[in-house]
């Protein structure tokens, strides 16, 4: 039990919340080892938010148990969010003042010290940002690398990631996937919410899916897409003729679609390729591109046609 | 101990327009208001008669049986100053208490901050100290205009001291509802609600405390209503006993407040609904 408890990040058991009479948690369960990555999918309203806001006792739980670094966030609030960085989807600041102003503040309420302020200063230039200027005259982005500065700023053991790219840029989403891998590595955990699947798939170890309040699967990423399909892509220099019947008869494959004109051609393999590569090197391939879908399959298998996945492809 | 600072730093910091622009306005009513005295005192021949001969329902809105005392310096200042104080920051007081961490909350923003490692007694106390020290400043601008005015008049010839102890009453007053209207804040389902009946209860004490004046039925009601125990007339000498009755309830307000934040889900928008719960109104799967 004791050494449960010790090598936890996030240990939740049964949590549930209600709204009144609506339930947004029913009993979820999973636990987070120290210094992994840990993928936490669902679409919107699933419960995603909910769940980190139990963490840092912003809200409180109906009934179950939560452990954040083996302290109870209902008893030690403030020691929980001291280990903590929080980093919301929509994060919402005093418009009238300026972004060092509020950077200032948060530090200080982590107990400004100097090594925090220019690490704060060392993550606002990194991500270009203005910090001279008042937050009502900064675009969604930028506001949010407020929240990305304040979130990393003091290296802490436990980030707290709940839609984090959400506005952001390409250019600064693979910024912010980078700060978490560099976190990862200085031995930090990363508790890494979101509904997009090609990011959660990139930067998590493990991942725990959850649909209408309840987490429905918990399994690693590698698992997951091991279990799932290959999707790939085939493009012909010069128009072919398939040997369908043939291509047919590989195992585990099976065409999904093939042009008209012979140039292009998508397939779906489950386990080795080792056949389809062969049989490919009898045709002229001017490219040959590959998808791993485990993630979005495992996503689709549990939210089914109820939902479209937001996943960026 | 360190957050509670900061906060109460931050949160000063932040009421500082608020401050100059509630307090500047109050300035100058007091440095407008004194030099009408002299025009008073000259005319006090013509005008006596005029207020004796105004019916007692009337004459309820200019103070009733203390409305002959506008000839005084005193009675002056506590008839056309200080009497209006305890509605301007009454309002004042409306919005602001309201909006101390309702408003906020409304917004998103206590949500982060509270994701830092700030305790909620140093946000609730750290942002009520600095509101109630904004509210001394708002006063403090106030007595420094009237005491400017007061300086400046032929016939006026106060001490500052003596002027300061209507302001104890204001400050009693207007913390009264303050705190209500912060402890509204923590129950109602949204600060506009909690603001709106603080002012409510302003403006109905007012009405109430102006009229039990002239009806003497409303002398029961009028008990009820804060504004009662203010001392516009407090220059002539401050009853202690009010301030601390208007002040032991702005204290229990206070802890209502406390004990309803500190039992509360920190919302954001979409965690829950900012109506009333009529259950006939609701569709599934939304709340």
């Amino acid at each position: 039990m004791m050494s449960k408890v010790c090598h936890s990040a996030i240990r939740v058991e049964n949590l549930a919340k209600s709204y009144g009479g609506f339930r947004a948690l029913h009993g979820i369960g999973f636990e987070v080892q120290r210094g992994e990555v840990f993928g936490f999918l669902g679409p919107n309203g699933a419960g995603k938010t909910t769940a980190i806001r139990c963490m840092l006792d912003l809200i409180r739980p109906s009934s179950g148990l939560l452990r954040i670094a083996g302290l109870d966030p209902q008893r030690d609030p403030v020691a929980v969010r001291s280990r903590c960085g929080y980093l919301p989807g929509e994060l919402r600041l005093d418009e009238n003042i300026t972004a060092n102003a509020a950077l200032r503040f948060f530090r200080h309420l982590r107990g400004g010290d100097s090594a925090c302020r220019r690490r704060a200063e060392a993550l606002s230039e990194r991500l270009e940002l203005n910090t001279a200027l008042k937050i009502k005259n900064l675009s969604k982005g930028n506001k949010q690398k407020i929240g990305i500065v304040a979130a990393f700023m003091h290296e802490p053991e436990l980030l707290l990631l709940d839609e984090p790219t959400s506005g952001l840029d390409p250019l600064v989403q693979q910024t912010v996937m980078e700060l978490v891998a560099e976190a990862q590595q200085g031995g930090a955990t990363v508790f890494f919410s979101s509904h997009v699947l090609t990011e959660v798939q990139a930067v998590a170890g493990r991942v725990a899916i959850i649909r209408d309040g309840r987490v429905v699967e918990v399994a690693t990423t590698s698992d997951l897409s091991a279990r799932g399909t290959v999707e790939v892509r085939v493009a012909f220099a010069d128009p072919v003729i398939l040997e369908k019947a043939q291509l047919a008869g590989l195992a585990g494959v099976e065409l999904i679609h093939s042009d008209d004109d012979g140039r292009f051609i998508q397939l779906a393999v489950t386990g080795k390729m080792d056949a389809l590569v062969k049989w490919l090197a009898g045709y002229p391939v001017a490219s040959l591109e590959t998808r791993q879908c485990g993630l979005e399959q495992a996503f689709h298998a549990h939210y089914g046609s109820e939902q479209e996945p937001a996943g960026r492809h | 101990m360190a957050s509670f600072w900061t906060i109460f730093r931050f949160s000063s910091w932040r009421l500082r327009w608020t401050v100059l622009g509630w307090g500047i306005p109050l300035m100058l009513l007091g440095l407008i208001t004194t030099p009408f005295y002299d025009l008073v005192a000259e005319n006090e021949r013509q005008l006596r008669p005029v207020i004796q001969s105004l019916k007692p329902l009337v004459k309820s809105f200019i103070g009733g049986k203390e409305a002959e005392e506008i000839f005084t310096p005193e009675g002056f200042l506590a008839l056309r100053y200080f009497a209006f104080l305890p509605i301007i920051l009454g309002m004042f007081a409306s919005v602001a208490g309201s909006g101390m961490l309702a408003s906020d909350e409304e917004r998103g923003i206590l949500d982060f901050l509270l994701a830092h490692p700030a305790g909620r007694a140093p946000v609730f106390f750290g942002r009520l100290l600095a509101l109630c020290a904004a509210l001394v400043a708002i006063l403090g601008l106030g007595w420094i205009g009237l005491w400017c005015g007061v300086w400046r008049a032929d016939s006026l010839h106060f001490p500052p001291g003596q002027i300061l102890l209507p302001y104890v009453s204001v400050l009693a007053v207007s913390t009264f509802f303050m705190t209500l209207a912060l402890a509204l804040s923590m129950m109602m389902p949204s600060r506009v609600t909690a603001a709106m009946t603080t002012g409510f209860i302003v403006l109905a004490g007012e009405i109430i405390t102006s009229l039990a004046k002239a009806i003497t039925q409303l002398e029961a009601a009028a008990r009820f209503s804060p504004l009662t125990y203010f001392q516009a007339h407090a220059m002539r000498g401050l009853h202690i006993k009010p301030v601390l009755g208007l002040l032991a309830f702005a204290l229990l307000f206070s802890w209502l407040a406390w004990i309803g934040f500190q039992r509360r889900d920190i919302r954001v928008a979409g965690d829950g609904g900012w109506k009333f719960p009529f259950p006939a109104r609701r569709k599934k799967g939304h709340f």
